[in-house]
């Protein structure tokens, strides 16, 4: 496995995406075409007493305008995670009650957009108001379940039947918050719905689960699967967002049937600060204790969540803890609040970012509160096993990250006090952090064709939500058939094709490349060939066209043997000029044990985009609610910030470790959310080393530094 | 819906014509502030008089040593331009801190005067608002209220003039020029806008129907000194919490004439003018130019989660003007 595996290669996609080739769901252009428009809410809570459509039903071009009163039809679906599954658990426009600011209560269909858009100001809505609950600091918190309706507390040790006291004596006990963040991919969230004789539906839409997909949309709209198609073969970041349909998406395609015509719905940025999911607030306290040497003896950590009134999303901040490090005595406790907002929903490495954020801030308090190096702190209690599943990992290099990665930065200079390195008027901080995720995989399918053209194409309902997918499935193939890349043709997102499994939970890769890989395999057995050459001169003696396989690959006995996670370690230097408040971020390694790396370039590019992100989350991402009305005050993406270049340094980025063949036969793990793990804490730990200040807080917008 | 017609004025008389006998007209420049508004609802023009192709894109010396903008001049050709450069260092810091190059590159100088503000409460119909419609409120007051005024404000408005341009220009003491249909006059940059009192929706004293034809930087001999520093939650495009723009003419070691102007903070582009009276006939260090700041700020009238800003701008007009004493450049 060593031609191009490996290799640093450029995107398949890169071009199509550079010149406006690639055509995302708004971008479908169908004869016939009108566009929906959503009216959304703008109290919290209550419920629309009146609803006066008349003006907005006149007014020129529209053709119609679905409120409560008359939504379209549509059928409830089973919405469990096997079959189907939709964001939120309320359909659309079910009733009258408000149960969040921004959540749709119609849509106003009309023959061109702006039309559209006027005549929703139009309409009149009277309400029955409530007083709201937004407030994460003052919400009424439960025990709380996953998602997944799982019991999310566990205790090991003597917390089984003591507390902290009766444990140990806290070494470090600390509180740590984040903010609101919301979804803001360059791809807003946006679909062209389009019915043929009122029993199939074709639906353009961004989604990183295309079979999931189709078989939510068929549920809710009463059909066989195979009559609705998904079309998805670009998403323009999905990050968690684009997993489910949202009401947005119910509508767009229920309405559509109803008037009969093809229908567009794209969510404006406004709206998406508050309907298409974002990270919840966080409010996590962890307790450490430990002996002098820094051996831990008891781990607790507690967080706190909020969802919203119509489903349950509990942010499961507590997975990493057992994980990361080892100690007897383990508790972990998850509750969760309801507040009147959209619900939350997956965001880069749900719960194990903020997770990381708590546990690797605490780890770097009791490194300073025991005067030992907190790299040395982590090496010294490294755990062999998942204390949880009480399974030993495989291929772990989590100390390799931490040590190589520390020879890469110059950690060894590091000036031990806080406050004690400065270059002219700025103070200069290193930190650190660690980093994980867990490896996951799933079932999926792939089909290979070999044609007498001299190309091989590759066929999977999986998608490349900006990932690297095309390119990595093309090595996969160009690697097992012995052809050069250029001559693999990938075809994704699409639900005719076969199961391709969700692009979430960093798990596309893991997941596919084995099955592409035994596809491969077993089109040249079919061709009795040793590669793809020879099925070649095959198919040209024979006058065949074509010799084609599909094979699928799932994960097997080796959950029982092994616990299977991704590692990693960021340094960064950060300077602060105190007097003005200014911090800057200006130097950042990451070093990472993911597996076998499949493309070094788009590998590098996902720790990358999880580093970037992870500062935005560190230095300025926040969505404030107005207190009164509940509304995001965020607007738009001048209000949102995220980082700008200016923000950014170099990242430098390497990989560790050998293939994980334990896990799957590419020994590949996944990178897409390992990057955004332990980011803030770096930031955070590298601030308190350049100024003495503890920042437990997320953001660290420029009033916390003063 | 509510259409506008289009119109491209031919001459400075016609735009100002047209929009004087339509009192819903409005003048379009580069159209990044206002196609924006537009686009949400915030003004609802009965016509777009287009005045960006008029005869107003010359930055010419004039005869007493002032550099005269045209009002069409963009951001990105008053930055760059030798002689404000070179003449005026903090303008072209000022400008070049603000948006991001492609809207600068659109963006003219009379537009910036005119951008409005970026209260969220504002910009989103779904909230009352005073500046939009008299009388119907101010839910910043008691909403969240982080990157509001802290100085001048009212009870009917709180919200913030968000240009960095206008910050430098109340420094150098720029003059705009303005055309009605009864000609022309001029207006001092530091009268040009105004605080919110009771007429929020009012944010300059620009007449109904005039149009800006230009701008005018007075000579400053210490212009070099010039220091704009504007300190915002990202590296880059993001407007100021708070911005200062600081000239010090210092003689012997004594200061001789300063100028302290503060962005961020309220209605309008904000002369610190007892703090700069203050620094007459001082010397030029550290506890007078925090005495300085502290003047500044003495007026401050902090809400619920801005007071964080009245630190930080005393901070910056320190640091500012330290820069400034040692003869200007980058703070
Ligand atoms: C994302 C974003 C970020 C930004 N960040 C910053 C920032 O950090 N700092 C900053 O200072 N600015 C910032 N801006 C604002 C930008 O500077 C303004 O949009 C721009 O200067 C407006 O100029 P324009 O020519 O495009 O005006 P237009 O949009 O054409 O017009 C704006 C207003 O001015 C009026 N007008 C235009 N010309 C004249 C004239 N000659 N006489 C009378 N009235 C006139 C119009 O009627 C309208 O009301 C940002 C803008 C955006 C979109």
């Amino acid at each position: 496995m060593n031609q191009v595996i490996g290799k640093s290669v450029n995107r398949k996609d890169g071009r199509a995406k550079v010149t406006g080739e690639a055509t995302y769901g708004a971008e479908h252009q169908i004869q016939g075409l009108v566009h929906g428009y959503l009216v959304t809410a703008t109290i919290a809570k209550g419920s629309i007493r009146t609803i006066d459509t008349q003006k907005a039903e006149a007014t020129p071009g529209v053709i119609a305008v679905f409120t409560h009163k008359n939504p379209p039809k549509v059928f409830k679906p089973t919405n469990n995670w096997m079959t189907s599954k939709i964001y939120e658990a309320r359909l659309p426009l079910s009733d009258n009650t408000i149960h969040y600011a921004g959540q749709i209560v119609g849509l106003v269909v009309a023959d061109t957009f702006e039309r559209a858009r006027d005549a929703a100001q139009q309409i009149q809505i009277e309400y029955e108001t409530q007083p709201v609950e937004v407030n994460a600091q003052q919400a009424n918190y439960q025990k709380a379940k996953s998602m997944f309706g799982e019991d999310m507390e566990y205790v090991a040790g003597e917390f089984e039947t003591g507390d902290f006291s009766a444990v140990d004596t806290a070494t470090v006990e600390a509180t740590y918050t984040t903010e609101v963040e919301i979804h803001a991919p360059m791809e807003p969230h946006a679909l062209v719905a389009h019915w043929e004789n009122n029993d199939s539906v074709t639906i353009y839409e961004p989604t990183q689960w295309v079979k999931g997909s189709q078989r939510t949309y068929a549920e809710l709209v009463g059909l066989p699967p195979e009559r609705v198609r998904i079309v998805s073969p670009y998403i323009g970041g999905g990050f968690g967002c684009k997993a489910f349909p949202w009401p947005h998406g119910i509508l767009c395609v229920t309405a559509a049937k109803e008037i009969k015509r093809p229908l567009k719905v794209v969510v404006s940025r406004r709206q998406m600060t508050a309907n298409t999911g974002h990270r919840s607030h966080t409010e996590q306290t962890i307790r450490l204790a430990a002996n002098k040497e820094g051996k831990l003896s008891a781990i607790e950590h507690t967080a706190k969540s909020c969802t919203s009134p119509v489903d349950v999303f509990t942010e499961p901040c507590t997975g990493i803890t057992p994980v990361m490090y080892t100690t007897p005595n383990m508790k972990l406790k998850q509750e969760l609040a309801v507040l009147n907002v959209g619900t939350p929903t997956f965001m880069r490495a749900p719960g194990e970012n903020p997770g990381m954020f708590a546990l690797e801030s605490a780890m770097d308090e009791l490194a300073w509160e025991l005067n030992i190096d907190p790299i040395e702190l982590r090496l010294r209690n490294e755990t062999k096993e998942h204390q949880r599943k009480k399974l030993p990992f495989s291929a772990k290099h989590f100390a390799e990250c931490l040590t190589t990665g520390a020879e890469k930065f110059g950690w060894s200079d590091r000036q031990m006090q806080p406050r004690s390195q400065q270059q002219g008027d700025l103070l200069v901080g290193w930190g650190m952090a660690s980093a994980t995720f867990p490896a996951l995989r799933s079932s999926v399918e792939a089909k290979v064709r070999l044609l007498d053209d001299g190309t091989a194409h590759v066929l999977t309902a999986g998608n490349d939500m900006g990932t690297g997918a095309y390119t990595v499935i093309a090595m996969t193939a160009a690697e097992t058939l012995g052809l050069p890349v250029e001559n693999i043709r990938v075809e994704l997102g699409d639900s005719m094709l076969p199961n391709g499994g969700l692009a979430g939970g960093s798990q596309m890769t893991a997941s596919l490349t084995p099955a592409v890989l035994a596809a491969c395999q077993s089109v040249l057995e079919t061709a009795q060939a040793q590669n793809a050459q020879e099925a070649f001169a095959k198919l040209r003696e024979s006058g065949r066209a074509a010799y084609e396989a599909t094979a699928s690959s799932a994960p097997g006995e080796e959950g029982k043997k092994f616990a299977f996670n991704s590692w990693g370690a960021h340094f960064c230097e950060v300077t602060v000029d105190e007097e003005i408040a200014r911090l800057r971020i200006t130097r950042w390694v990451s070093v990472m044990n993911i597996g076998r790396v499949l493309n070094s370039k788009t590998a590098a590019s996902q720790i990358r985009g999880g580093v970037i992100m992870g500062i935005g989350q560190a230095l300025m991402e926040e969505c404030h609610l107005d207190p009164t009305t509940g509304y995001p005050v965020v607007y738009d993406l001048a209000t949102y910030h995220f980082p700008a270049h200016a923000d950014i340094p170099r990242i430098e980025v390497s990989f560790v470790g050998e293939p994980d063949l334990d896990f799957n036969p590419m020994g590949v793990r996944g990178c897409g959310e390992i990057g955004i793990t332990g980011v803030a804490a770096a930031v955070t730990n590298a601030v308190y080393h350049a100024t003495g200040k503890r920042i437990r807080s997320l953001p660290i917008t420029p009033d916390k530094l003063l | 819906m509510k259409n506008f017609t289009y119109v491209r004025a031919n001459s400075i008389e016609d735009a100002v014509s047209r929009a004087t006998s339509d009192r819903q007209a409005m003048f379009i420049a580069g159209g990044t502030n206002l196609v924006d508004r537009l686009k949400v609802f915030l003004d609802e023009p009965s016509q777009l008089v287009d005045v960006s192709r008029l005869e107003m894109k010359q930055i010419e010396r004039t005869n007493t040593g002032s550099l005269k903008i045209g009002a069409l001049v963009t951001n990105t050709a008053l930055a760059n331009h030798i002689e404000v450069r070179r003449n005026y260092p903090l303008l072209s810091r000022a400008v070049l801190a603000g948006a991001s190059q492609q809207i600068r590159n659109m963006a003219t100088v009379g537009g910036n005067l005119m951008q409005r503000t970026r209260c969220p409460y504002y910009y989103d119909t779904a909230f009352p608002c005073n500046k939009r419609q008299q009388n119907t409120g101010c839910p910043a007051t008691t909403g969240m209220n982080r990157t509001h005024a802290i100085l001048g404000a009212s009870e009917s408005c709180v919200a913030t003039n968000p240009s960095d341009m206008s910050v430098a220009l109340a420094a150098i003491d720029a003059v705009v020029e303005v055309e009605g249909v009864q000609g022309k006059r001029e207006i001092p940059l530091i009268d040009f806008h105004r605080l919110p009192g009771n007429n929020p929706e009012r944010d300059t004293n620009l007449e109904p129907g005039e149009l800006i034809t230009a701008v005018i930087l007075p000579p400053l001999s210490f212009s070099q000194s010039g220091v704009y520093l504007k300190l915002r939650d990202r590296a880059s495009y993001a407007f100021a919490l708070v911005s200062v723009a600081t000239a010090l003419e210092v003689a012997g070691d004594k200061i001789k004439t300063a100028r302290v102007a503060l962005g961020g903070v309220a209605h309008k582009p904000w002369r610190a003018m007892e703090a700069e009276e203050f620094l007459i006939g001082k010397a030029a260090n550290k506890s007078n130019f925090e005495q300085a700041a502290e003047i500044a700020l003495q007026d401050a009238q902090p809400l619920a989660h801005n007071g964080f800003k009245v630190e930080l701008s005393k901070r910056a007009i320190r640091r500012a003007l330290a820069v400034s004493a040692q003869g200007g450049g980058l703070a």
